[in-house]
């Protein structure tokens, strides 16, 4: 789950959770995972290594592959196996790992939530289920950084340069995905905690196009976008004068709605900001 | 950087200083760069911040400017979209160069504390975020799993490699 939708995004958590039971995926919380190192490697990349190391033995003691809401853990943790296959390199950061009582062997996988729904439910599957109809919900998809890039980690899973699988998994709920100019620009989370203001002309700029395209709301695969968009959008707001209000959901969100899930008790839309109220009015749903 | 436009000391520069970051495997790739400056044509930060420039980030490097680099606050501005890896002719992984590069200027204290903080608090409570009161109650609430909080384990690694004893100037 990592470290921030647990706390700062919980109904990305909740609503992915509800959609796993759905569809039959069974997900076993390991409650000694820590953070995956994404964020270490700024200072130490060989700590980023260990905690990355660390993850991958506790889910392999359980045979068990990773499976991430996280972007940025699915690269970190992606990278960690790609490493460790070097032999030296495990051998070394196994004896670290052992004293922690931890061993890692090289057995486990990584995918991210959306190549679970794209590869291993399918959309036709998505489609089955999804039964609400959303035909009246314009949507712009955002993929986020480390959804598509570096490609390796998701084995050519989508093309970064012309990304499709977000439109294509939007399209199977029955909601309509639109282009825009600003679909593969960042979101700046990463140089948040560096620079706010630089962060935020970096969400002004997607805002500004999204604005112009008069779509109901914004869809994407990452707490940290989740982050940007939604929770900073106020401030945005205030400091280019500009009144957005756009809408921003989570992928499991508009996936649970079409399925029929109960928008705040299975996804926690109630917590979203700013409101999804006028999405739901579209498909003819109140809070 | 603040480079721009201002002549280069030759006595200023290390020669070794290159030779430093390549050391790092993962910031090999620096060598074959070229200067054409794909990447500073698509990063998303340098439009909004013309100081923040890969190119000349990569050819400080290779001219050997390790206090201009190291001391440098651009290095931090990246937001590692990875949109200049992904048009790099070379395919230098600039990410991981950046990375080296950071590395070694956080243990000249340059690190940001908002980075250095993060590592104190992985060591406490195992995760990036502080998992205060409201958020454990929330969780409660929306019937989700209690989180563990215990950073006991990832600390121990993390002294392991020396990473708890940087600090930051500022």
């Amino acid at each position: 789950m990592g470290c921030t939708t647990p706390t700062r995004v919980p109904q990305y958590e909740l609503s992915t959770r509800w959609i796993c039971k759905r569809f039959g995926i069974e997900l076993i919380d390991i409650e000694d995972f820590v953070c995956c190192g994404a964020n270490q490697i700024n200072i130490s990349i060989e700590t980023g290594l260990l905690l990355a190391a660390m993850n991958l033995a506790l889910a392999e003691i359980q045979d068990l592959d990773i499976v991430t809401l996280c972007p940025w853990c699915f690269t970190a943790l992606a990278a960690g196996v790609e490493e460790l296959k070097k032999q030296e390199v495990r051998g070394k950061v196994n004896k670290q790992l052992s004293t922690i009582g931890l061993e890692y062997n090289g057995r486990t996988r990584v995918k991210h939530v959306s190549r679970v729904l794209y590869e291993d439910i399918g959309l036709d599957r998505i489609r089955e289920e999804a039964r609400r109809d959303l035909s009246k919900i314009q949507v712009a998809p955002h993929y986020g950084c480390r959804y598509l890039k570096p490609q390796w980690a998701s084995e050519g899973f989508d093309e970064p340069n012309d990304p499709k699988t977000l439109h294509q998994l939007i399209s199977a709920t029955g909601a309509t995905p639109i282009d825009y100019e600003t679909l593969n620009l960042c979101c700046g989370g990463k140089v948040f905690p560096v620079s706010e203001d630089l962060a935020h002309s970096l969400i002004a700029k997607k805002l500004d196009n999204l604005q112009d395209k008069e779509v109901d709301c914004m869809v994407l695969l990452c707490q940290t976008c989740y982050l940007m968009y939604a929770t900073q959008q106020e401030k945005v707001s205030k400091k280019s004068n500009n009144q957005y209000n756009i809408p921003v959901l989570l992928y499991p969100q508009l996936l649970g709605l079409a399925m029929g899930a109960d928008p705040v008790a299975d996804l926690g839309i109630n917590l979203n900001v700013p409101s999804v109220d006028k999405v739901l009015a579209k498909i003819g749903k109140d809070l | 950087m603040a480079m721009l436009g201002k002549p280069i000391r030759v006595s200023g520069l290390d020669p070794n200083f290159k030779a430093d970051v390549i050391a790092h495997e993962a910031a090999r790739d620096i060598t074959a760069c070229f200067s054409c400056g794909t990447c500073t044509a698509a990063c998303p930060v340098h439009e909004i911040l013309p100081e923040f420039d890969p190119r000349k980030i990569a050819r400080m490097v290779n001219l050997g400017m390790r206090g201009r680099v190291l001391s440098s606050p651009y290095i931090w501005y990246c937001t590692t979209c990875l949109e200049c890896e992904q048009h790099c002719p070379q395919n230098v992984n600039f990410f991981n160069v950046l990375n080296v590069l950071k590395n070694m200027a956080a243990k000249e204290g340059y690190a940001p504390p908002s980075w250095v903080n993060q590592t104190r608090q992985v060591m406490q409570t195992g995760v990036v975020f502080a998992t205060e009161e409201a958020w454990v109650k929330k969780r409660e609430e929306l019937s989700l799993p209690p989180l563990k909080g215990d950073g006991r384990e990832a600390a121990k690694l993390i002294q392991s490699t020396g990473a708890d004893e940087i600090r930051s100037k500022e």
